[in-house]
C-alpha cells in the first residue's frame, strides 16, 4: 500500500517549488480577465469618465445605480459578457494546453526548462482534449443529479410541511453533487497523471486505468482532495469576508490586492490538488515497480518508451519512504 | 399588490399634517352619478346599518352603498366553502335598475378563463406559467333570490364585456323582473359554494393554511354613468362600493381565524367547530383566513383618532419576525396618520403567508393585509419592511381612496408606490430603503427608476391594466413610472406641497372613487399651478425625457497670437462654451449649473422647449463642470450619465467597476478551467 503520510504536505511543497508555474497561471488568467474587461472599460470611460455620477460609484455598491449602468444603451452590457466569455474560453484552452507541463514539472525532480515546459504542454494538449471531453461525459450524469436534486427542493420548499427542509435538501444536494464532480476529477487528475508517467496514448485506457487506480485507493485519495479543497473554499470565503468587512469601497488597490490574492489561493489549491496527487502516483510506482524495468542503459527519445508490462494495480504494501528507480521524466537528465 | 418590491430605513417624524391642512368634509364620489344622500339620514331609514363600532369615528364614513351578511362553513378538507349571502344594495344611481352585474372572481381559476388565458399567453404573474390543475377554483352560485322578487337563479346570464371571452364565468348579471327605483333598496339572497385551488394570485391554499380573498359573489359599481364590472384578468384587481360588512365564519375550533374588520363574537358548537363573527364598516372588500398554528402578536397604536388595534398572523417558524413585522407597521401608519390623513378603522390584521404561498403573500384587502418572508430573511434586507409598508399604505391607496384597480391601476399601486418611498427612505434613509447590506445598498427611488427605464415609452399611465403591452409593462408603468412621475413632480411643486396635495387629495377623496383628474386636479389646486403641460407628457403621453450636456468646453480668446503668453491663472481669458440638448420628445425645464476653477459658480434655467441652447461665458477662469438638474431631482430623466461634463475626468468610479468585472471574470474562468 502507498503510504500516503505526509502526501498534503508533499504536494504543498511541489507547488512552492514550481511555484513559476501558478505565476504564470494566475498571470494568464489575470490577463485574459484584463482583456476580457477592455471593451467594458472603454465604454465605461466614454459614459462615466466625465460625469458626475462616477463619483457616485465610489461610495459603496448601490444596487439600483449599477443596474442603471449596465442597463445604459452606451455601455452594452450584452457584448462584454460575450467578449469575457471568450477570453474565459482562451483561459480554458490555455489550461488544458499547460497541463501537461504542469504535471511534467511536479514529476521532475529539477525545473523544466521554457522549452522543456512548452514541449510537454504541447505533447499531451490532444490527449487531454480528448480526455476533457470524456471527463464532461462523465460529468454529465452528476450534473444532471445536482439539477434534479435542486428541483427536489424546490418543490420541497414549497410543499414540505417543514419549511427548511428544501432549504436543507439543497444544501445536502449542492455538497453531494460537488463532491462527486470532486471524485471525478480525483480520477480524471489520476488519469492525466498516471499518462504523463506513461506516456500512455489511449485517453480510454488511461482513463480506465486510473478508475482502478482511484477507486482502489480511494479513502486515501478522496480525503487528500477534499482536505485541500476545504482549505481552498476556507480561504475564498475568508478573504471575501476580509473584503467585505474590512476594505472600504474607497480603497480601489486594496480591494484589488485582497481579492487578487484570494483568487491566487485558490488557484494555487487546484495545483496544490494535481501536485499531491502527482506525488501519490510517485510513491505508487515506488512500491509498484514495473515489472519489466526499462534499460536504462539504453538511449531514450522523448516521447519516453512505454512500459509493456503496466504496473500491477493491486496495491502491495510498503513502508519504505527511500527512493526508488521510476520511469524517468523528460526533465531528468537524459542518458547519452 | 406588491410584486416582490424592496425598501429601505430611516426615522424621522414628520409633524401632523392635519394640523397644517384645513380638513376637508367627506364628498361624494368624484365622476359618478351618486345621488348625495345624507350619510345619517340615509343609514336611519336604510337597511344599511348606521353603525360605527369598528372604526374610530361617531358617524360612518362613507356613502354606504351595501351591505354584506354573509355566513359561511369551511370544510378544511375538501378546502370548500358553502355559504349564504344576504345582499343589500341601495340604489344611488339616481336612475331605476333592473340589471345588477356580479363578479365571481374565484372562476378566474380555471383553465380557459380570460386570466389563465392571459397568463399563458404572456409573460405572466408567473413567468413560466404551467396549467397546474391543483390550482383549479370554482364559485358557483347555487341559488339567487331577490327579496319581493322570488328566485332568479334562473336568471343568471355570464358576461364578458371585456373580451367576448364565452369560456371566462367571473362575471355574470341578473336582470330583475321589475327595477329598483332611485334611493330604493334591493336585497338579494345568494347561496353558493366556493372551491378553493392551491394558491394562485393572492387568494387560495396551501396545506392547512387558507387565504380566502375573492370568493363572494360581489356587486358592481356604478360608476360614470354604467355598471363597473370587469373581468378578472391577469393585470387587475379590483372595484367595489363601500358598506358594512358582517360575516360569520364556522371553521373547526382549533383554527386560528383573521379578518377583515373586527372580531365581534366567538361561539364554540358541538360538533367540533366555531362560528367567529366579524364586522367591517365603510370597507369594500372582505378577506379571511384560517391556519391552526398561527402565532399571534397583538399590539395597540394611538392614531389620531383612536387607539388601532395591530394584529399580526405570523408562521410558527417566522414567530422570531414579528417584533420586525410589528415595528414597521407601527412606523407606518404613524408616517400615514402624521402625513396624509388619520387612519380610521380600530383594527389592521397582518397575515404571513406560509412556504410555498408566495402568491398569497404582498397583497392587501381593507383592514387585511398579508406580508412576505422567509426564514432566512437577513435584516439589511428589508423585503419584509417594503411588503408591509407598500400593503399597508393601500388601506389610502385603494381601501379608503377606492380608485378603480381595473381602469387606473396606477392611482392605487403607483400613488402607494410613490409613498412607499418617501416613507421608506425616512424611516430607512435615501439610497439604502430597500436593501443595506454587507456594503451594498439599494434605495426606492432608485428601484422605481429602474423599472421605469424598463418600460419608459411603452404605455401611458392612464392605460387600463388589462390593455397593457404585456405584464412587465404594466408592472414597470404603473408602480415604476408613476412614482417616478411624482418624484419629478416634486422638482415643480416641491416636496412639501406634494405631501399636502396627497393630504388634501386624501382628506377629499376616501371613501369615494375618485378619477385621475380628481388627483390631478388636487394637485394642481393644492400648488396653485397650471400642471397639464406636465401631465399630459407624463401621465397620459409616453414621452421620455433626456436632456444631456453635448459639449462643455474653453478656449482662450486670444487663441489667434502667432506667440501665445503662458496661460495665467486669473489673467487669461476663456471663452467658454456650454450646449445643453434635449435629446428626449418630453420638454421639462432645467437648471444648468456651470462651475469655473475660480470657484465661480452660474446657474442657468431653461425652459427645454427648443432643441438645444447654448450659454457662452468670456472669463478669466476656465470651465471646471456643467451640469443639468445637479439636485438628481428629476427622476424622469432617462440617462443621468449625460447630465454633467467635467474637464477633468474622474476614472476611479470606472476602475472599481472593471476591477469588479475582472475579478469575477478570473473566478468564471478558474470555474471553467477546472473542467480541463
Amino acid at each position: 500500500m502507498v503510504n500516503g503520510r505526509g502526501l498534503v504536505t508533499e504536494g504543498r511543497q511541489l507547488v512552492w517549488r514550481n511555484q513559476r508555474v501558478l505565476w504564470w497561471l494566475f498571470a494568464a488568467n489575470l490577463l485574459l480577465a484584463f482583456f476580457g474587461a477592455e471593451s467594458f472599460a472603454f465604454k465605461l470611460a466614454e459614459v462615466m469618465d466625465h460625469s458626475f455620477m462616477a463619483q457616485r460609484f465610489n461610495q459603496g455598491v448601490d444596487l439600483t445605480l449599477l443596474a442603471s449602468l449596465l442597463n445604459h444603451p452606451g455601455v452594452g452590457l450584452r457584448t462584454h459578457t460575450l467578449n469575457s466569455l471568450f477570453f474565459n474560453v482562451v483561459f480554458f484552452v490555455f489550461t488544458i494546453f499547460v497541463t501537461g507541463g504542469i504535471l511534467e514539472s511536479f514529476r521532475s525532480s529539477r525545473k523544466l526548462t521554457t522549452a522543456q515546459f512548452s514541449e510537454a504542454s504541447g505533447h499531451y494538449f490532444w490527449r487531454w482534449v480528448r480526455q476533457m471531453l470524456l471527463f464532461m461525459l462523465v460529468m454529465t450524469p452528476v450534473l444532471a443529479l445536482g439539477g434534479a436534486i435542486n428541483w427536489w427542493s424546490d418543490t420541497l420548499s414549497s410543499d414540505a410541511a417543514l419549511e427548511k427542509l428544501g432549504f436543507w435538501v439543497m444544501l445536502g444536494g449542492l455538497a453531494l453533487t460537488l463532491l462527486l464532480a470532486m471524485i471525478v476529477r480525483l480520477w480524471f487528475d489520476m488519469a492525466q497523471v498516471r499518462t504523463v508517467a506513461t506516456d500512455e496514448r489511449s485517453v480510454l485506457r488511461s482513463v480506465g486505468r486510473a478508475f482502478k487506480l482511484t477507486f482502489s485507493n480511494f479513502r486515501m485519495l478522496f480525503f487528500m482532495y477534499l482536505r485541500i479543497s476545504l482549505v481552498g473554499w476556507t480561504f475564498l470565503l475568508f478573504g471575501l469576508w476580509v473584503w467585505i468587512r474590512f476594505i472600504p469601497a474607497t480603497r480601489f488597490w486594496l480591494s484589488f490586492l485582497v481579492l487578487e490574492l484570494t483568487l491566487l489561493i485558490w488557484l494555487a489549491t487546484r495545483l496544490w490538488q494535481r501536485a499531491s496527487e502527482s506525488a501519490w502516483y510517485q510513491r505508487y510506482e515506488v512500491a509498484n515497480p514495473p515489472v519489466a524495468p526499462v534499460m536504462m542503459d539504453a538511449p531514450l527519445a522523448y516521447p519516453l518508451p512505454v512500459p509493456k508490462t503496466e504496473p500491477a494495480e493491486t496495491i502491495v504494501a510498503s513502508e519504505s519512504t527511500n527512493q526508488e528507480p521510476r520511469l524517468p521524466s523528460m526533465a531528468d537528465p537524459q542518458p547519452s | 399588490m406588491n410584486y416582490l418590491r424592496l425598501s429601505v430605513v430611516g426615522v424621522v417624524v414628520v409633524v401632523a399634517a392635519l394640523v397644517v391642512v384645513p380638513s376637508v368634509t367627506l364628498h361624494p364620489a368624484a365622476g359618478t352619478a351618486k345621488v348625495a344622500v345624507p350619510v345619517s339620514a340615509a343609514a336611519s331609514s336604510s337597511g344599511i346599518p348606521n353603525t360605527t363600532s369598528a372604526i374610530n369615528s361617531p358617524q360612518p364614513l362613507s356613502q354606504r352603498v351595501v351591505h354584506y351578511e354573509m355566513d359561511a362553513k369551511l370544510d378544511p378538507k375538501k378546502k370548500s366553502v358553502d355559504a349564504t349571502e344576504v345582499l343589500t344594495y341601495r340604489n344611488l344611481t339616481g336612475r331605476p335598475q333592473d340589471t345588477f352585474p356580479f363578479h365571481l372572481y374565484l372562476n378566474a381559476f380555471q383553465p380557459k378563463s380570460t386570466f389563465i388565458t392571459e397568463t399563458h399567453n404572456g409573460e405572466g404573474f408567473r413567468g413560466d406559467f404551467e396549467w397546474d390543475e391543483k390550482e383549479e377554483a370554482s364559485e358557483e352560485v347555487k341559488s339567487f333570490e331577490v327579496e319581493g322578487m322570488g328566485d332568479l337563479t334562473k336568471q343568471i346570464q355570464f358576461i364578458s364585456p371585456d373580451d367576448g371571452n364565452p369560456n371566462d364565468r367571473t362575471v355574470f348579471q341578473v336582470k330583475l323582473p321589475r327595477p329598483v327605483a332611485p334611493g330604493e333598496e334591493v336585497k338579494f339572497h345568494i347561496s353558493f359554494h366556493d372551491q378553493f385551488g392551491e394558491v394562485v394570485a393572492r387568494t387560495g391554499y396551501k396545506r392547512d393554511f387558507l387565504l380566502a380573498g375573492q370568493w363572494f359573489p360581489k356587486i358592481g359599481v356604478w360608476w360614470k354613468d354604467a355598471w363597473n364590472c370587469h373581468q378578472f384578468h391577469e393585470t387587475t384587481e379590483f372595484f367595489a362600493d363601500f358598506g358594512v360588512y358582517d360575516v360569520k365564519l364556522t371553521v373547526p375550533q382549533n383554527e386560528v381565524v383573521g379578518a377583515s374588520g373586527i372580531e365581534v363574537a366567538s361561539t364554540n358548537h358541538s360538533d367540533g367547530t366555531k362560528t367567529v363573527e366579524f364586522h367591517g364598516e365603510d370597507i369594500h372588500d372582505f378577506a379571511w383566513t384560517v391556519q391552526s398554528d398561527y402565532h399571534v402578536f397583538t399590539d395597540t397604536l394611538q392614531s389620531s383618532l383612536g387607539p388601532v388595534t395591530m394584529r399580526l398572523l405570523m408562521q410558527p417558524g417566522h414567530a422570531d419576525q414579528a417584533a420586525r413585522h410589528m415595528k414597521i407597521l407601527r412606523q407606518t401608519l404613524q408616517h400615514f396618520d402624521d402625513w396624509y390623513g388619520p387612519y380610521p378603522y380600530k383594527q389592521i390584521t397582518v397575515v404571513d403567508p406560509p412556504h410555498g404561498a408566495k402568491q398569497a403573500g404582498g397583497m392587501e384587502y381593507p383592514t387585511f393585509i398579508t406580508g412576505d418572508t422567509s426564514w432566512w430573511m437577513p435584516d439589511g434586507l428589508h423585503v419584509v419592511e417594503v411588503v408591509v409598508e407598500h400593503e399597508f399604505g393601500h388601506q389610502y391607496w385603494y381601501g379608503m381612496v377606492a380608485t378603480n384597480e381595473f381602469e387606473e391601476a396606477w392611482m392605487d399601486e403607483g400613488i402607494n408606490q410613490y409613498t412607499e418611498a418617501k416613507v421608506m427612505d425616512d424611516i430607512f434613509g435615501k439610497d439604502r430603503s430597500i436593501i443595506d447590506l454587507w456594503g451594498v445598498t439599494g434605495g426606492e427611488l432608485g428601484l422605481d427608476r429602474t423599472q421605469y427605464l424598463a418600460a419608459a415609452d411603452r404605455d401611458p399611465l392612464t392605460r387600463f391594466a388589462y390593455q397593457y403591452m404585456n405584464f412587465g409593462s404594466y408592472g414597470d408603468i404603473t408602480y415604476g413610472k408613476t412614482a417616478t412621475v411624482l418624484h419629478t413632480l416634486e422638482k415643480v411643486v416641491g416636496e412639501d406641497t406634494m405631501r399636502r396635495a396627497l393630504h388634501v387629495y386624501f382628506m377629499k377623496y376616501r371613501f369615494t372613487h375618485p378619477t385621475a383628474e380628481d388627483f390631478l386636479k388636487t394637485v394642481e389646486e393644492v400648488s396653485g399651478q397650471n400642471l397639464r403641460w406636465y401631465f399630459d407628457q407624463a401621465v397620459y403621453g409616453t414621452q421620455v425625457l433626456d436632456y444631456e450636456i453635448l459639449k462643455a468646453e474653453s478656449q482662450r480668446t486670444d487663441w489667434f497670437g502667432k506667440k501665445l503668453p503662458d496661460e495665467k491663472k486669473d489673467v487669461t481669458v476663456y471663452h467658454s462654451k456650454v450646449t445643453v440638448h434635449r435629446k428626449g420628445d418630453f420638454i421639462f425645464p432645467v437648471d444648468v449649473l456651470i462651475r469655473f476653477d475660480n470657484g465661480e459658480t452660474v446657474h442657468e434655467r431653461w425652459d427645454g422647449r427648443d432643441r438645444w441652447i447654448r450659454y457662452s461665458y468670456d472669463k478669466k477662469a476656465k470651465l471646471l463642470s456643467a451640469e443639468i438638474d445637479h439636485e438628481n431631482a428629476i427622476g424622469l430623466d432617462k440617462d443621468e450619465f449625460n447630465n454633467s461634463y467635467v474637464s477633468q475626468g474622474d476614472e476611479s468610479g470606472r476602475h472599481k467597476l472593471v476591477h469588479y468585472w475582472i475579478v469575477l471574470q478570473q473566478f468564471a474562468g478558474q470555474l471553467l478551467a477546472w473542467f480541463a
